[in-house]
């Protein structure tokens, strides 16, 4: 094997602080050495999942890659359910042959714990460290959660990397049409119309990227600042697109739709709108120059929408709108302009059936948000908790909107909901300058 | 220097295999000789030897590298005469080398009489001492060993008008081991050489010797009856003699050819020889030691045969396909390089020449359970020719020095046997035996050197084996133990520095002494034993309570 070096230079580690790191941990990886491929695994009591998923990564491993030297690096959160144990007994050596599986050579599955709890970006940069002293070539993060993983999605994500030169892998996959409705109404239409690139799964909960890659991100992502560790893996696309480096995505199949506790809107609002949002004071130079977007090279289908019926409880989620306006209008006063705020006000007060949440609006308001994030007298958490409310709304009209739609006329609306976010780009740079 | 007189001599030797034809020819022909090889003894005393293995060298049409023969009882006239042979054989074991040579029962040449005899009636005599059959679809069962060059084990003899039975090369037909006569006779002639004083035989192609319907005619109970048959006689008549198989088979096949100790006394390992080699260039000890570990114990009295590299290609019949193509793609990348199920290459190719690597691979060969055979030329780096068909790439002339013929004869180089490796890296201007016995640094005395060290000790030809398992799978560490002694291998397969934390707690309080250089490392204490070694390195430490 080629010994290869990386960094912005193409020079050598610049691991500043590694201390991070714990002895035994560095012990560990010492016996690992110089890998091809590291598979992520960021855990927080994940035993009823992580079992399942670390023997299919090992399969996609041996399967995909049999000659490459890999390793499997579990951070965990603290478990204190056998989650790390379990990712460790997939190792394959001269003393743990695995039974009905050959393996060329030794695979590492190895575990460590991290500091700073379940979800922060701690796990990520564990991941990022190991592989930069690692030289690894590439590498890839999986969701513990990930039930309908794949052998085949192991290669998916690694291949454009290990063959073909890219430095990140985004997935793309076939989700229920009201399934992932952050990404659909906010996420990739504002990436989108601010970065230029079209990657739908902008926050990714598995994806693929070089060493290159990983490590650049590694010396340069602020990751002593609390805030900052919020939305990581968004940040590393950001950082993707920011850089240069060369971005594609690849389709994975199936993605299991998982029900959230309403509670859990805020929580991803903080790790995806918060951190796209607070990218966008320092990538300002970048994204106030782009106009329009391209899309990324893709392997296998961009993106597939099925149709099964799923539960929404549509009422709720129009009462929760109209509550939130109502009682964050002092809130809202100082984040929204006067005629959006009214608008919004219009709105809430509408019936079910009159209901509805027009494209053009959401996109005022959004980009709104977007710029009082920049400079506001209220904290950027409550910015964001206040957004919470508006989302939920846009979905509502989303929802009926689609109520009967195919899979195709989803995907229209989403385009149609994307170029809103295009044509009113300028206004989001009129706010922006407003507030300087 | 007079002979070890132990019966397991086997066990501690260091085993040189040559082929006469290579090595020195003495008479100006072109073709080494007997009297080529004795005058080259002083050699391989110096080298530290002490038993040369010679391939074929009786009477053959030479279609097969002297492995078809056409005469079990003299010598190829081309290699000298009987009488030379026996000079040969005496001066060896003047030096203290003794000497093993082939036995090919399993077939003859067609060329041998009893072959004409048997093909020139039905009726005649020595029909029976073949295999005949009027089709060509018994044993369906058996596999075809000789892919690259035979479609079926069957040939049509047009003179008595049926099939023959052949397991390798169509001019190779199989004798017929059921019929006592050819018993009988084979035993005669191991017991010519025998009396002449040869010390072994290497019993060529054992696996191959009996067919039964239904089976694929290897390893069959009826064959291990023959070979123990012939066990019991040489140890009735000949005390102190070794007989060596050739059964190419996995470690498990293998087993039975060891018997109670009523078998062979040594056998191949075959399928550890490419394994060594992926480990090396996955960097990993996983191939290697997952064989070892399937390798069953053997008698006390046995042993094992190890080896890098030999006159045949390096086979990988004992793989799995994943492991073959791998092992193609790293060490034959060119199609030239690849014949039968394996590659046709020498030691210092198949490495690029690496030193580190080269001393690598000869420190596991001397330090793993087993005798280790030294293909003649790998101890100076010698390289191959895979231009020459078939194997006769890896079995050019001795270089000997940089002069005329390399020193290697006399006669006009285009009378050679084989022409000489010319090439800028390995031509014998650049690499041969005068140039490397004067600088010290040279792979010869390298060689010497780790021969010396390796006979110091009987705990690497008699001691037991017990690998340890650090989690740095780049290294490859194993305690050797016989008696009191106790060593300590630690080999570096990657080609950067390593380090590896060993757990000796069992020794607290012995010191390790490196054996090449008898310096003292630090004592085992409770803490696990830190090492770093370099690209490749391996140290030999001897255990010892002070």
């Amino acid at each position: 094997m080629e010994a290869m070096s990386y960094g912005p230079s193409g020079a050598e580690l610049k691991l500043e602080d590694e201390s991070f790191l714990s002895d035994d941990f560095l012990r560990q990886l010492i016996n690992v050495g110089e890998v091809d491929i590291l598979v992520g695994l960021p855990t927080h009591n994940n035993a009823k999942t992580v079992g399942s998923v670390v023997t299919t990564i090992r399969s996609g491993i041996l399967r995909g890659f049999p000659r490459e030297r890999a390793v499997i690096i579990n951070a965990d959160g603290g478990s204190r359910d056998g989650t790390p144990e379990l990712v460790t007994g997939v190792s394959i050596d001269d003393m743990r042959p695995a039974s009905n599986l050959y393996a060329l050579r030794t695979l590492h599955s190895i575990s460590t714990k991290y500091d700073g709890g379940a979800g922060s970006g701690g796990a990520l940069r564990t991941i990022l460290a190991a592989a930069e002293l690692l030289r690894a070539k590439a590498c890839l993060v999986m969701s513990p959660e990930a039930a309908h993983l794949q052998p085949e999605w192991i290669s998916n994500l690694l291949r454009p990397i290990y063959r073909d030169g890219f430095d990140l892998v985004a997935p793309t996959y076939r989700r229920h049409k009201f399934d992932g409705l952050l990404t659909t109404n906010l996420l990739y239409p504002m990436l989108r119309a601010l970065y230029g690139v079209r990657i739908r799964e902008a926050y990714l909960p598995e994806f693929g990227f070089s060493g290159r890659l990983g490590s650049q991100f590694l010396g340069q992502n602020g990751w002593h600042d609390g805030n900052d560790q919020a939305g990581v893996e968004l940040r590393l696309t950001l950082a993707a697109i920011t850089g240069g480096y060369r971005i594609c995505q690849s389709f994975l199949g199936e993605k299991e739709h998982i029900e959230r506790r309403s509670s859990d809107l805020v929580r991803a609002l903080r790790q995806t709108v918060g951190a796209l949002f607070s990218a966008l004071e320092t990538d300002f130079p970048l994204w106030s120059t782009v106009t329009g977007s391209k899309p990324v090279p893709t392997t296998g289908s961009e993106q597939e929408l099925l149709l099964d019926p799923i539960r929404v409880n549509r009422k709720r989620l129009r009462e929760r709108f109209s509550t939130g306006v109502a009682e964050l209008q002092s809130v809202f006063q100082s984040i929204l302009s006067t005629s959006t705020l009214a608008e919004l006000q219009r709105i809430a007060r509408l019936g079910e059936e009159e209901f509805h949440y027009p494209a053009e609006l959401w996109v005022r308001t959004v980009y709104e948000f977007a710029a009082s994030y920049r400079k506001s007298v209220i904290s950027r958490d409550h910015i964001i908790q206040a957004l919470a409310p508006l989302f939920r709304g846009r979905v509502f009209t989303f929802l009926v909107e689609n109520r009967n739609a195919s899979a195709t006329e989803v995907e229209n609306n989403i385009e149609g909901l994307c170029l809103e976010f295009e044509r009113l780009k300028p206004y989001l740079l009129q706010m922006w300058k407003s507030r300087e | 220097m007079p002979l070890n007189t132990d019966v397991l001599w086997y066990k501690d030797a260091i085993i040189y295999q040559v082929h006469v034809r290579t090595f020195h020819d003495s008479n100006g022909d072109g073709i080494g000789d007997f009297p080529g090889l004795e005058q080259r003894l002083d050699y391989l005393q110096e080298l530290g030897v002490s038993a040369i293995w010679l391939m074929p060298f009786f009477p053959s049409p030479l279609r097969d590298d002297g492995y078809d023969i056409s005469d079990y009882q003299t010598v190829h006239p081309s290699y000298g005469t009987l009488e030379d042979f026996r000079k040969l054989l005496e001066s060896a074991h003047e030096r203290g080398i003794r000497v093993i040579i082939e036995m090919v029962l399993n077939h003859t040449s067609d060329q041998h009489p009893w072959f004409q005899e048997a093909r020139s009636s039905q009726d005649n005599r020595r029909r029976d001492w073949y295999v005949w059959s009027d089709t060509d679809t018994r044993y369906k069962g058996t596999r075809i060993i000789f892919l690259d060059t035979e479609k079926s084990n069957w040939a049509w003899d047009p003179v008595s008008k049926s099939f023959y039975w052949h397991r390798f090369f169509s001019h190779q037909p199989d004798l017929n081991w059921d019929n006592p006569a050819v018993r009988d006779q084979m035993w005669n002639v191991m017991k010519f050489w025998l009396d002449m004083g040869v010390d072994a035989f290497r019993l060529d192609a054992v696996p191959y010797l009996m067919e039964r319907e239904g089976t694929n005619c290897e390893n069959l109970p009826e064959t291990h009856e023959i070979l123990k048959a012939l066990r019991r006689k040489v140890d009735e008549q000949f005390s102190g003699r070794m007989l060596l198989a050739e059964a190419n088979q996995w470690p498990a096949d293998l087993r039975p050819y060891f018997g109670d100790g009523d078998e062979f006394h040594m056998a191949f390992h075959f399928p550890l020889m490419p394994r060594m080699f992926m480990g090396l260039k996955l960097e990993d000890r996983k191939p290697i030691t997952e064989i070892l570990q399937q390798t069953p114990e053997i008698p006390p009295s046995c042993q094992w045969s190890l080896f890098l590299r030999n006159h045949d290609e390096l086979t990988l019949e004992m793989v799995t396909d994943m492991e073959r193509d791998y092992m193609y793609d790293m060490y034959a990348a060119s199609k030239s390089m690849r014949l039968n199920l394996g590659i046709r290459r020498r030691l210092a190719p198949l490495l690029n020449n690496d030193r580190r690597r080269i001393e690598l691979m000869n420190g596991m060969l001397m330090s793993l359970p087993g005798t280790p055979i030294i293909y003649y030329g790998d101890e100076i780096g010698m390289g191959d020719n895979i231009l020459l068909g078939d194997r006769n790439g890896v079995r050019t002339p001795m270089q000997w020095n940089g002069g005329w013929n390399a020193g290697f004869s006399i006669a006009e180089p285009q009378r050679l046997y084989a022409p000489l490796i010319q090439d800028p890296v390995y031509g014998y201007p650049a690499v041969n035996v005068a140039a490397q016995k004067e600088s010290e640094h040279s792979l010869l005395h390298w060689m010497q050197r780790i021969i010396t060290v390796r006979r110091s000790t009987a705990v690497f030809g008699r001691g037991s084996i017990e690998f340890l398992h650090p989690a740095n799978h780049r290294i490859l560490a194993y305690l050797r133990r016989q008696g009191k002694d106790t060593v300590l291998v630690v080999n570096n397969l990657s080609g950067t520095a390593q380090a590896v934390e060993l757990d000796l707690r069992r020794y607290k309080g012995n010191i390790l002494i490196e054996m090449f250089g008898n310096n003292i490392f630090p004592r085992v204490g409770d803490l696990p034993y830190l090492l770093t070694l370099g690209p490749y390195q391996f140290y030999w430490f001897r255990l010892r309570r002070v």
